[in-house]
Protein backbone atom coordinates (compact mmCIF):
# COMPACT_ATOMS: atom_id res chain seq x y z
CA UNK A 1 0.00 0.00 0.00
CA UNK A 2 2.77 2.23 -0.48
CA UNK A 3 1.51 4.17 -3.39
CA UNK A 4 -1.70 4.46 -2.03
CA UNK A 5 -1.53 8.49 -1.24
CA UNK A 6 -0.11 9.06 -4.42
CA UNK A 7 -2.94 7.11 -6.33
CA UNK A 8 -5.94 8.52 -3.87
CA UNK A 9 -4.62 12.08 -4.68
CA UNK A 10 -4.16 11.05 -8.67
CA UNK A 11 -8.37 9.93 -8.38
CA UNK A 12 -9.06 12.89 -6.06
CA UNK A 13 -7.71 15.65 -8.50
CA UNK A 14 -9.35 13.77 -11.48
CA UNK A 15 -12.44 13.42 -9.75
CA UNK A 16 -12.21 17.61 -9.83
CA UNK A 17 -10.43 18.44 -12.65
CA UNK A 18 -11.62 16.16 -15.19
CA UNK A 19 -14.30 17.14 -17.34
CA UNK A 20 -16.70 13.92 -16.84
CA UNK A 21 -16.53 14.80 -13.20
CA UNK A 22 -16.82 18.07 -13.01
CA UNK A 23 -20.03 17.70 -15.57
CA UNK A 24 -21.67 15.40 -12.92
CA UNK A 25 -21.00 17.87 -10.35
CA UNK A 26 -22.76 20.55 -12.42
CA UNK A 27 -25.47 18.42 -13.23
CA UNK A 28 -25.91 17.69 -9.38
CA UNK A 29 -26.40 21.23 -8.45
CA UNK A 30 -28.81 21.53 -11.08
CA UNK A 31 -31.11 18.80 -10.16
CA UNK A 32 -30.70 20.23 -6.67
CA UNK A 33 -31.55 23.70 -7.11
CA UNK A 34 -34.33 22.88 -9.17
CA UNK A 35 -36.04 20.49 -6.39
CA UNK A 36 -34.76 23.04 -3.55
CA UNK A 37 -36.60 26.07 -4.98
CA UNK A 38 -39.74 23.81 -6.01
CA UNK A 39 -40.17 22.55 -2.52
CA UNK A 40 -39.75 26.02 -1.38
CA UNK A 41 -41.89 27.83 -4.01
CA UNK A 42 -44.55 25.59 -5.30
CA UNK A 43 -47.44 26.34 -3.98
CA UNK A 44 -48.29 22.43 -3.01
CA UNK A 45 -44.60 21.33 -2.25
CA UNK A 46 -44.49 24.50 0.04
CA UNK A 47 -46.97 23.10 2.09
CA UNK A 48 -45.44 19.93 3.14
CA UNK A 49 -43.92 19.63 6.79
CA UNK A 50 -40.87 20.65 7.04
CA UNK A 51 -39.14 17.31 8.03
CA UNK A 52 -40.90 16.14 4.81
CA UNK A 53 -39.06 18.47 2.57
CA UNK A 54 -35.52 17.39 3.97
CA UNK A 55 -36.54 13.90 4.06
CA UNK A 56 -37.59 14.32 0.10
CA UNK A 57 -34.07 16.84 -0.36
CA UNK A 58 -32.11 13.73 1.42
CA UNK A 59 -33.51 11.11 -0.76
CA UNK A 60 -32.65 13.08 -3.97
CA UNK A 61 -29.05 13.61 -2.70
CA UNK A 62 -28.59 9.75 -2.17
CA UNK A 63 -30.07 9.19 -5.62
CA UNK A 64 -27.74 11.60 -7.14
CA UNK A 65 -24.80 10.50 -5.19
CA UNK A 66 -25.41 6.36 -6.03
CA UNK A 67 -26.04 7.94 -9.83
CA UNK A 68 -22.44 9.36 -9.85
CA UNK A 69 -21.21 5.93 -7.76
CA UNK A 70 -22.23 4.00 -10.69
CA UNK A 71 -21.52 5.99 -14.00
CA UNK A 72 -17.40 6.31 -12.22
CA UNK A 73 -17.14 3.01 -10.70
CA UNK A 74 -18.17 1.73 -14.74
CA UNK A 75 -15.32 4.35 -15.71
CA UNK A 76 -12.51 2.87 -12.90
CA UNK A 77 -11.30 -0.15 -14.82
CA UNK A 78 -13.06 -0.54 -17.76
CA UNK A 79 -13.19 3.81 -18.94
CA UNK A 80 -9.51 3.48 -18.35
CA UNK A 81 -9.04 -0.02 -20.15
CA UNK A 82 -10.76 1.82 -23.18
CA UNK A 83 -8.55 5.33 -22.98
CA UNK A 84 -5.55 3.15 -22.86
CA UNK A 85 -4.19 4.69 -19.54
CA UNK A 86 -4.68 1.22 -17.56
CA UNK A 87 -1.94 -0.25 -19.18
CA UNK A 88 0.39 2.62 -18.38
CA UNK A 89 -1.28 2.07 -14.25
CA UNK A 90 -0.24 -1.77 -14.09
CA UNK A 91 3.22 -1.77 -15.83
CA UNK A 92 4.25 -0.05 -12.44
CA UNK A 93 5.14 -1.59 -9.49
CA UNK A 94 1.50 -1.05 -8.50
CA UNK A 95 -1.35 -4.22 -7.59
CA UNK A 96 -4.60 -3.56 -8.87
CA UNK A 97 -6.10 -4.06 -5.45
CA UNK A 98 -4.24 -0.76 -4.67
CA UNK A 99 -5.32 0.70 -7.71
CA UNK A 100 -9.17 -0.09 -7.31
CA UNK A 101 -9.04 0.99 -3.38
CA UNK A 102 -7.64 4.19 -4.50
CA UNK A 103 -10.76 4.60 -7.27
CA UNK A 104 -12.79 3.41 -4.22
CA UNK A 105 -11.51 5.96 -2.15
CA UNK A 106 -12.13 8.42 -5.30
CA UNK A 107 -15.52 7.49 -5.46
CA UNK A 108 -15.82 8.73 -1.44
CA UNK A 109 -14.34 11.61 -1.97
CA UNK A 110 -16.41 12.32 -4.92
CA UNK A 111 -19.73 11.68 -2.44
CA UNK A 112 -18.07 14.02 0.37
CA UNK A 113 -17.98 16.93 -2.62
CA UNK A 114 -21.43 16.13 -3.43
CA UNK A 115 -22.19 16.42 0.51
CA UNK A 116 -20.60 19.39 1.33
CA UNK A 117 -22.66 21.28 -2.17
CA UNK A 118 -25.55 19.86 -0.66
CA UNK A 119 -25.66 21.47 3.00
CA UNK A 120 -27.04 24.57 1.83
CA UNK A 121 -29.80 22.90 -0.11
CA UNK A 122 -30.52 21.00 3.10
CA UNK A 123 -30.39 24.32 4.93
CA UNK A 124 -32.47 26.21 2.35
CA UNK A 125 -35.59 23.91 2.91
CA UNK A 126 -35.01 22.46 6.42
CA UNK A 127 -33.75 25.35 8.82
CA UNK A 128 -36.88 26.01 10.51
CA UNK A 129 -37.14 22.23 11.38
CA UNK A 130 -35.81 20.07 14.25
CA UNK A 131 -34.16 17.46 12.27
CA UNK A 132 -31.88 19.03 10.26
CA UNK A 133 -28.64 18.35 12.47
CA UNK A 134 -29.74 14.43 12.61
CA UNK A 135 -30.54 14.29 9.06
CA UNK A 136 -27.13 15.79 7.80
CA UNK A 137 -25.42 13.16 10.14
CA UNK A 138 -27.77 9.79 9.33
CA UNK A 139 -27.32 11.12 5.43
CA UNK A 140 -23.41 11.10 5.91
CA UNK A 141 -23.61 7.75 7.50
CA UNK A 142 -25.85 5.77 5.04
CA UNK A 143 -24.74 7.72 1.82
CA UNK A 144 -21.02 6.82 2.48
CA UNK A 145 -22.18 3.16 2.85
CA UNK A 146 -24.41 3.30 -0.35
CA UNK A 147 -21.48 4.72 -2.27
CA UNK A 148 -19.04 2.27 -1.08
CA UNK A 149 -21.83 -0.70 -1.66
CA UNK A 150 -23.05 0.80 -5.75
CA UNK A 151 -19.66 1.72 -6.33
CA UNK A 152 -17.38 -1.26 -4.77
CA UNK A 153 -19.96 -3.28 -6.94
CA UNK A 154 -19.65 -1.59 -10.41
CA UNK A 155 -15.62 -1.17 -9.60
CA UNK A 156 -15.54 -5.26 -9.76
CA UNK A 157 -17.64 -5.24 -13.16
CA UNK A 158 -15.41 -2.44 -14.13
CA UNK A 159 -12.32 -4.67 -13.54
CA UNK A 160 -13.64 -8.24 -15.58
CA UNK A 161 -15.61 -6.27 -18.25
CA UNK A 162 -13.95 -4.90 -21.78
CA UNK A 163 -16.27 -1.82 -22.36
CA UNK A 164 -17.70 1.28 -19.91
CA UNK A 165 -20.44 0.92 -21.58
CA UNK A 166 -21.60 -2.53 -20.56
CA UNK A 167 -20.06 -1.90 -17.29
CA UNK A 168 -22.47 1.32 -16.77
CA UNK A 169 -25.69 -0.55 -18.45
CA UNK A 170 -25.22 -3.89 -15.30
CA UNK A 171 -24.45 -0.59 -12.83
CA UNK A 172 -27.52 1.30 -13.59
CA UNK A 173 -29.91 -1.16 -13.90
CA UNK A 174 -28.76 -2.81 -10.48
CA UNK A 175 -29.03 0.89 -9.26
CA UNK A 176 -32.86 0.91 -10.45
CA UNK A 177 -33.69 -2.53 -9.47
CA UNK A 178 -32.75 -1.62 -6.08
CA UNK A 179 -34.78 1.50 -6.10
CA UNK A 180 -38.13 -0.13 -8.41
CA UNK A 181 -39.46 -1.45 -5.07
CA UNK A 182 -39.75 1.98 -3.55
CA UNK A 183 -41.94 3.24 -6.41
CA UNK A 184 -44.61 -0.30 -4.67
CA UNK A 185 -47.81 1.58 -3.26
CA UNK A 186 -47.69 2.27 0.49
CA UNK A 187 -49.99 -0.99 0.69
CA UNK A 188 -47.97 -3.33 -1.24
CA UNK A 189 -44.73 -2.25 0.94
CA UNK A 190 -46.26 -2.96 4.34
CA UNK A 191 -47.39 -6.33 2.95
CA UNK A 192 -44.56 -9.61 4.11
CA UNK A 193 -42.95 -9.64 0.53
CA UNK A 194 -43.16 -5.95 0.08
CA UNK A 195 -41.33 -5.83 4.28
CA UNK A 196 -39.00 -8.41 2.92
CA UNK A 197 -37.78 -6.65 -0.42
CA UNK A 198 -37.01 -3.28 1.67
CA UNK A 199 -35.15 -5.60 4.13
CA UNK A 200 -33.15 -7.07 1.39
CA UNK A 201 -32.40 -3.71 -0.58
CA UNK A 202 -29.45 -1.59 1.00
CA UNK A 203 -31.63 1.48 -0.96
CA UNK A 204 -34.53 1.30 0.50
CA UNK A 205 -32.83 0.56 4.14
CA UNK A 206 -31.12 3.93 3.83
CA UNK A 207 -34.26 5.82 3.02
CA UNK A 208 -36.12 3.81 5.47
CA UNK A 209 -33.41 4.88 7.80
CA UNK A 210 -33.67 8.55 7.20
CA UNK A 211 -37.51 8.50 7.08
CA UNK A 212 -37.36 7.46 10.94
CA UNK A 213 -34.74 9.55 11.84
CA UNK A 214 -36.46 12.49 9.78
CA UNK A 215 -39.70 12.04 10.02
CA UNK A 216 -40.56 9.85 12.70
CA UNK A 217 -37.74 11.74 14.68
CA UNK A 218 -36.73 7.96 16.27
CA UNK A 219 -33.60 7.70 18.33
CA UNK A 220 -30.78 5.39 17.20
CA UNK A 221 -31.73 2.08 18.53
CA UNK A 222 -34.38 1.97 16.01
CA UNK A 223 -31.53 2.31 13.32
CA UNK A 224 -29.07 -0.65 14.31
CA UNK A 225 -31.14 -3.16 11.90
CA UNK A 226 -31.05 -0.96 8.72
CA UNK A 227 -27.62 -0.28 9.89
CA UNK A 228 -26.21 -4.00 10.62
CA UNK A 229 -28.12 -4.64 6.44
CA UNK A 230 -25.83 -1.52 5.31
CA UNK A 231 -22.69 -2.63 6.86
CA UNK A 232 -22.95 -6.37 5.80
CA UNK A 233 -23.68 -5.17 1.98
CA UNK A 234 -20.40 -2.93 2.51
CA UNK A 235 -18.85 -5.67 4.10
CA UNK A 236 -19.55 -8.23 1.03
CA UNK A 237 -18.51 -5.18 -1.82
CA UNK A 238 -15.26 -4.96 -0.29
CA UNK A 239 -15.11 -8.58 -0.69
CA UNK A 240 -16.35 -8.67 -4.43
CA UNK A 241 -13.94 -6.13 -4.95
CA UNK A 242 -11.10 -7.49 -3.80
CA UNK A 243 -11.46 -11.00 -5.12
CA UNK A 244 -12.44 -9.43 -8.90
CA UNK A 245 -9.40 -7.45 -8.42
CA UNK A 246 -6.57 -9.55 -7.29
CA UNK A 247 -5.73 -10.20 -11.07
CA UNK A 248 -6.77 -7.71 -13.61
CA UNK A 249 -5.55 -8.06 -16.91
CA UNK A 250 -6.04 -6.12 -20.01
CA UNK B 1 24.10 -14.14 -18.36
CA UNK B 2 20.16 -14.54 -19.49
CA UNK B 3 17.86 -11.89 -17.93
CA UNK B 4 15.22 -13.11 -19.58
CA UNK B 5 14.52 -16.86 -20.45
CA UNK B 6 11.17 -18.06 -21.73
CA UNK B 7 10.53 -21.58 -22.90
CA UNK B 8 7.12 -23.17 -24.31
CA UNK B 9 5.15 -20.13 -23.93
CA UNK B 10 1.65 -21.06 -24.32
CA UNK B 11 -1.33 -18.10 -24.24
CA UNK B 12 -5.05 -18.07 -26.18
CA UNK B 13 -7.72 -16.27 -26.12
CA UNK B 14 -11.01 -17.00 -26.39
CA UNK B 15 -10.24 -20.68 -27.78
CA UNK B 16 -7.79 -19.06 -29.96
CA UNK B 17 -4.22 -19.78 -30.02
CA UNK B 18 -2.09 -16.87 -29.62
CA UNK B 19 1.34 -18.28 -28.52
CA UNK B 20 2.35 -21.59 -28.62
CA UNK B 21 5.27 -23.77 -27.65
CA UNK B 22 7.13 -19.84 -27.67
CA UNK B 23 11.01 -19.96 -26.59
CA UNK B 24 13.08 -17.02 -26.35
CA UNK B 25 16.35 -15.83 -24.77
CA UNK B 26 18.17 -12.36 -23.69
CA UNK B 27 21.43 -11.92 -22.63
CA UNK B 28 21.89 -9.06 -20.31
CA UNK B 29 23.41 -5.93 -22.37
CA UNK B 30 21.47 -7.05 -25.96
CA UNK B 31 19.46 -4.56 -27.50
CA UNK B 32 17.15 -7.54 -28.91
CA UNK B 33 14.89 -7.10 -31.89
CA UNK B 34 11.58 -8.88 -31.36
CA UNK B 35 9.68 -8.90 -34.94
CA UNK B 36 6.34 -10.47 -36.69
CA UNK B 37 3.41 -9.42 -38.34
CA UNK B 38 0.11 -7.52 -36.90
CA UNK B 39 -1.59 -10.34 -34.14
CA UNK B 40 1.92 -12.24 -34.38
CA UNK B 41 1.74 -11.95 -30.39
CA UNK B 42 4.53 -9.91 -29.98
CA UNK B 43 2.56 -7.30 -27.57
CA UNK B 44 1.21 -10.54 -25.78
CA UNK B 45 4.77 -11.80 -24.91
CA UNK B 46 5.53 -8.49 -23.64
CA UNK B 47 2.70 -8.10 -21.14
CA UNK B 48 3.47 -11.81 -19.73
CA UNK B 49 7.32 -10.43 -19.58
CA UNK B 50 5.87 -7.94 -17.69
CA UNK B 51 3.56 -9.95 -15.42
CA UNK B 52 0.36 -7.53 -16.34
CA UNK B 53 -0.81 -10.40 -18.45
CA UNK B 54 -0.64 -14.33 -17.50
CA UNK B 55 -0.05 -17.45 -19.43
CA UNK B 56 -1.54 -20.89 -19.83
CA UNK B 57 1.82 -22.57 -19.90
CA UNK B 58 5.01 -22.45 -19.77
CA UNK B 59 8.14 -21.29 -17.96
CA UNK B 60 8.86 -17.51 -18.26
CA UNK B 61 11.84 -15.84 -15.87
CA UNK B 62 12.86 -12.39 -16.12
CA UNK B 63 15.56 -11.58 -14.05
CA UNK B 64 15.15 -14.67 -12.43
CA UNK B 65 11.74 -13.53 -11.47
CA UNK B 66 8.41 -15.28 -12.38
CA UNK B 67 6.37 -12.35 -13.62
CA UNK B 68 3.33 -14.23 -12.32
CA UNK B 69 4.21 -14.59 -9.33
CA UNK B 70 6.63 -11.16 -8.65
CA UNK B 71 5.31 -9.07 -10.79
CA UNK B 72 4.98 -5.88 -8.43
CA UNK B 73 8.53 -6.69 -7.80
CA UNK B 74 10.06 -7.45 -11.03
CA UNK B 75 8.07 -4.35 -12.63
CA UNK B 76 10.55 -2.33 -9.93
CA UNK B 77 13.94 -2.90 -11.95
CA UNK B 78 12.28 -2.94 -15.46
CA UNK B 79 9.49 -0.56 -17.56
CA UNK B 80 8.13 -0.62 -20.99
CA UNK B 81 7.10 1.66 -23.45
CA UNK B 82 3.54 0.16 -24.64
CA UNK B 83 2.37 0.55 -27.79
CA UNK B 84 -0.71 2.46 -27.12
CA UNK B 85 -0.89 6.11 -25.95
CA UNK B 86 -2.92 6.39 -22.84
CA UNK B 87 -1.59 9.60 -20.99
CA UNK B 88 -3.93 11.61 -18.54
CA UNK B 89 -4.62 14.39 -20.85
CA UNK B 90 -5.38 16.60 -17.75
CA UNK B 91 -1.74 16.30 -16.33
CA UNK B 92 1.17 18.19 -17.54
CA UNK B 93 4.53 16.65 -18.99
CA UNK B 94 6.27 16.89 -15.91
CA UNK B 95 3.07 16.40 -13.61
CA UNK B 96 3.10 13.21 -15.22
CA UNK B 97 6.65 12.34 -14.66
CA UNK B 98 6.33 13.32 -10.82
CA UNK B 99 3.29 10.87 -10.51
CA UNK B 100 4.75 7.60 -12.42
CA UNK B 101 7.95 8.85 -10.75
CA UNK B 102 5.85 8.36 -7.17
CA UNK B 103 4.46 5.07 -8.08
CA UNK B 104 8.18 3.76 -8.23
CA UNK B 105 9.26 5.04 -5.27
CA UNK B 106 10.91 8.44 -6.62
CA UNK B 107 10.50 12.08 -5.31
CA UNK B 108 11.29 13.61 -8.49
CA UNK B 109 12.22 17.49 -8.31
CA UNK B 110 11.40 20.22 -10.82
CA UNK B 111 15.40 19.72 -12.05
CA UNK B 112 15.26 16.27 -12.37
CA UNK B 113 11.82 16.00 -14.13
CA UNK B 114 13.34 18.70 -16.66
CA UNK B 115 16.56 16.00 -17.22
CA UNK B 116 14.52 13.66 -18.04
CA UNK B 117 12.47 15.55 -20.65
CA UNK B 118 15.36 17.21 -22.14
CA UNK B 119 16.66 13.65 -22.46
CA UNK B 120 13.69 12.91 -25.29
CA UNK B 121 13.93 16.51 -26.87
CA UNK B 122 11.07 17.89 -25.00
CA UNK B 123 10.65 21.55 -23.81
CA UNK B 124 10.34 21.70 -19.58
CA UNK B 125 8.70 25.12 -20.25
CA UNK B 126 5.82 23.55 -22.31
CA UNK B 127 2.98 24.08 -19.15
CA UNK B 128 0.12 22.73 -21.71
CA UNK B 129 -1.81 19.60 -20.61
CA UNK B 130 -0.82 16.26 -22.44
CA UNK B 131 -4.37 16.23 -24.37
CA UNK B 132 -3.01 19.28 -26.56
CA UNK B 133 0.93 17.24 -28.06
CA UNK B 134 1.22 16.00 -30.91
CA UNK B 135 1.56 12.17 -31.33
CA UNK B 136 5.36 12.40 -31.49
CA UNK B 137 5.32 14.59 -28.92
CA UNK B 138 3.44 11.86 -26.72
CA UNK B 139 5.74 9.29 -27.62
CA UNK B 140 9.10 11.39 -26.66
CA UNK B 141 6.80 11.86 -23.01
CA UNK B 142 6.23 7.91 -22.83
CA UNK B 143 9.64 7.01 -23.41
CA UNK B 144 10.79 9.54 -20.53
CA UNK B 145 8.64 7.74 -18.62
CA UNK B 146 10.09 4.31 -19.39
CA UNK B 147 13.63 5.47 -18.47
CA UNK B 148 12.31 7.06 -14.91
CA UNK B 149 13.15 3.98 -12.99
CA UNK B 150 16.71 3.76 -14.34
CA UNK B 151 15.08 -0.30 -15.76
CA UNK B 152 17.50 -2.95 -16.04
CA UNK B 153 15.66 -4.43 -18.88
CA UNK B 154 13.44 -2.38 -20.86
CA UNK B 155 10.79 -3.31 -23.79
CA UNK B 156 9.71 -0.40 -26.60
CA UNK B 157 6.44 -1.80 -27.86
CA UNK B 158 6.91 0.18 -31.51
CA UNK B 159 9.46 2.73 -29.96
CA UNK B 160 9.35 5.23 -33.06
CA UNK B 161 5.85 5.10 -34.39
CA UNK B 162 4.46 9.00 -34.98
CA UNK B 163 8.41 9.99 -34.68
CA UNK B 164 9.87 12.27 -37.20
CA UNK B 165 13.74 11.43 -38.82
CA UNK B 166 15.20 13.41 -36.63
CA UNK B 167 13.17 12.42 -33.40
CA UNK B 168 13.79 9.04 -34.76
CA UNK B 169 17.78 9.47 -34.29
CA UNK B 170 18.04 10.77 -31.49
CA UNK B 171 16.02 8.11 -29.49
CA UNK B 172 18.00 5.48 -31.40
CA UNK B 173 21.05 7.63 -30.00
CA UNK B 174 19.77 7.94 -26.27
CA UNK B 175 19.18 4.00 -26.74
CA UNK B 176 22.65 3.21 -27.87
CA UNK B 177 23.77 5.33 -25.09
CA UNK B 178 21.94 3.92 -22.09
CA UNK B 179 22.71 0.41 -23.78
CA UNK B 180 26.62 1.51 -23.95
CA UNK B 181 27.09 3.45 -20.72
CA UNK B 182 24.78 1.52 -18.21
CA UNK B 183 24.43 -2.07 -19.85
CA UNK B 184 20.52 -1.93 -20.28
CA UNK B 185 18.93 -4.86 -21.75
CA UNK B 186 16.79 -3.38 -24.17
CA UNK B 187 13.92 -5.36 -26.16
CA UNK B 188 12.48 -3.63 -28.89
CA UNK B 189 9.18 -4.72 -31.05
CA UNK B 190 8.76 -2.98 -33.76
CA UNK B 191 7.92 -3.25 -38.02
CA UNK B 192 10.23 -0.71 -38.83
CA UNK B 193 13.14 -2.74 -39.80
CA UNK B 194 15.89 -0.08 -40.12
CA UNK B 195 15.42 0.62 -36.53
CA UNK B 196 16.53 -3.06 -35.90
CA UNK B 197 19.36 -2.88 -37.92
CA UNK B 198 20.46 -0.19 -36.70
CA UNK B 199 20.04 -1.06 -32.65
CA UNK B 200 19.81 -4.61 -32.40
CA UNK B 201 22.12 -7.19 -32.48
CA UNK B 202 19.87 -10.71 -31.79
CA UNK B 203 16.55 -10.36 -33.20
CA UNK B 204 13.53 -13.04 -32.83
CA UNK B 205 11.00 -13.18 -35.85
CA UNK B 206 7.33 -14.58 -34.17
CA UNK B 207 5.14 -15.71 -37.24
CA UNK B 208 2.01 -18.00 -36.93
CA UNK B 209 2.47 -18.24 -32.74
CA UNK B 210 5.91 -19.16 -32.69
CA UNK B 211 9.53 -18.03 -32.79
CA UNK B 212 10.24 -18.88 -36.55
CA UNK B 213 14.43 -17.49 -36.35
CA UNK B 214 16.16 -16.32 -33.28
CA UNK B 215 19.59 -15.21 -33.36
CA UNK B 216 22.42 -12.60 -34.05
CA UNK B 217 21.43 -9.85 -36.36
CA UNK B 218 24.11 -10.83 -38.99
CA UNK B 219 24.32 -14.60 -39.63
CA UNK B 220 25.20 -16.19 -42.44
CA UNK B 221 21.48 -17.24 -42.97
CA UNK B 222 20.71 -13.17 -43.32
CA UNK B 223 24.00 -12.58 -44.68
CA UNK B 224 24.32 -15.10 -47.53
CA UNK B 225 21.91 -13.19 -49.53
CA UNK B 226 22.54 -9.23 -49.04
CA UNK B 227 23.71 -7.75 -52.21
CA UNK B 228 24.52 -4.03 -52.53
CA UNK B 229 25.16 -1.86 -55.44
CA UNK B 230 28.03 0.63 -55.03
CA UNK B 231 28.41 4.28 -57.27
CA UNK B 232 31.98 5.63 -58.05
CA UNK B 233 32.94 8.57 -58.09
CA UNK B 234 34.90 7.88 -61.61
CA UNK B 235 34.11 4.92 -63.66
CA UNK B 236 37.53 4.48 -65.93
CA UNK B 237 40.34 3.49 -63.95
CA UNK B 238 38.67 1.67 -60.74
CA UNK B 239 38.78 -2.09 -61.05
CA UNK B 240 35.46 -3.76 -59.27
CA UNK B 241 36.75 -7.04 -59.16
CA UNK B 242 37.55 -6.40 -55.66
CA UNK B 243 39.27 -8.93 -54.05
CA UNK B 244 38.68 -8.72 -50.26
CA UNK B 245 37.16 -11.35 -48.21
CA UNK B 246 33.29 -11.58 -48.20
CA UNK B 247 32.85 -9.40 -51.56
CA UNK B 248 31.89 -11.25 -54.21
CA UNK B 249 31.04 -8.08 -56.70
CA UNK B 250 29.19 -9.72 -60.30
CA UNK B 251 28.71 -6.59 -62.58
CA UNK B 252 29.48 -2.94 -63.34
CA UNK B 253 26.99 -0.72 -65.13
CA UNK B 254 28.29 2.41 -65.74
CA UNK B 255 29.21 3.88 -62.43
CA UNK B 256 27.20 1.43 -60.48
CA UNK B 257 28.89 -2.14 -58.98
CA UNK B 258 26.68 -4.24 -57.82
CA UNK B 259 27.97 -6.94 -55.01
CA UNK B 260 26.96 -9.71 -52.82
CA UNK B 261 28.67 -9.23 -49.30
CA UNK B 262 29.43 -12.60 -47.23
CA UNK B 263 29.93 -12.87 -43.52
CA UNK B 264 31.16 -9.21 -42.49
CA UNK B 265 28.49 -6.43 -41.52
CA UNK B 266 27.56 -4.28 -44.38
CA UNK B 267 28.92 -1.31 -42.09
CA UNK B 268 32.19 -2.73 -41.70
CA UNK B 269 32.39 -3.92 -45.84
CA UNK B 270 31.46 -0.34 -46.69
CA UNK B 271 34.22 0.82 -44.68
CA UNK B 272 36.59 -1.72 -45.72
CA UNK B 273 36.47 -0.55 -49.39
CA UNK B 274 36.94 3.21 -48.48
CA UNK B 275 40.10 2.49 -46.05
CA UNK B 276 41.23 0.76 -49.55
CA UNK B 277 40.91 4.19 -51.73
CA UNK B 278 37.97 3.08 -53.64
CA UNK B 279 36.01 6.67 -54.27
CA UNK B 280 32.06 5.50 -53.22
CA UNK B 281 29.53 8.33 -53.00
CA UNK B 282 26.77 5.93 -52.28
CA UNK B 283 25.65 2.37 -51.28
CA UNK B 284 22.34 0.89 -51.57
CA UNK B 285 21.09 -2.41 -50.76
CA UNK B 286 19.29 -3.96 -53.39
CA UNK B 287 17.54 -6.87 -52.08
CA UNK B 288 18.67 -9.56 -49.19
CA UNK B 289 19.34 -9.19 -45.68
CA UNK B 290 16.63 -8.81 -42.57
CA UNK B 291 13.71 -7.92 -44.83
CA UNK B 292 13.87 -10.54 -47.59
CA UNK B 293 14.55 -13.14 -44.23
CA UNK B 294 11.26 -11.85 -42.26
CA UNK B 295 9.42 -11.92 -45.66
CA UNK B 296 10.23 -15.16 -46.28
CA UNK B 297 9.71 -16.48 -42.80
CA UNK B 298 6.59 -14.61 -42.69
CA UNK B 299 5.32 -15.78 -45.84
CA UNK B 300 3.33 -18.56 -45.26
CA UNK B 301 0.33 -19.51 -42.97
CA UNK B 302 -1.87 -16.59 -41.23
CA UNK B 303 -1.06 -13.04 -41.51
Amino acid sequence: MKHFKTLVEKECIEEIISPRGAALYLVGCGVLSVFSLLLVSNTELSLLDNAQAVYMMSSIIIAIALLIAVIRGSDGFAGERERETLETLLITPVSPAEVAIAKLMGLIFSWLVLFIISIPYLWAVGSTGQNLNSALQYLFISGTLLVVIFGGFTLAISARMRTFKGTMSIGLTAFLLSGSPILLGPSLRQSTVGRFIDLLNPFANALNMLDSVIVDSLGVLFQITPLVILISYTVAAMWILSMTTRRVEL
Amino acid sequence: MKVINVKSLKKSFSGKKVLEDTSMAVSQGDIYGFLGPNGSGKTTTLRILLGILFPDGGKVDVLKMDPSVDGELLRQRINILPESHGFYGWMRAEEYLRFFGQLYGLQLTSADSNKHLEQVGLDPADRRPIRTFSRGMKQRLGIARSLLNDPEILFLDEPTNGLDPKGRRKIHDLLLKLNREREMTVVISTHILDDVERLCNRIAILHNSKIQYEGPLFTPQIEKSIRYQFHLADDKNISYTWNFPGFSCQEKKGQWVTCEIKDIHPDKALSLLVQKGIPITEAIQVNGGLESMYLKLTAQGKE
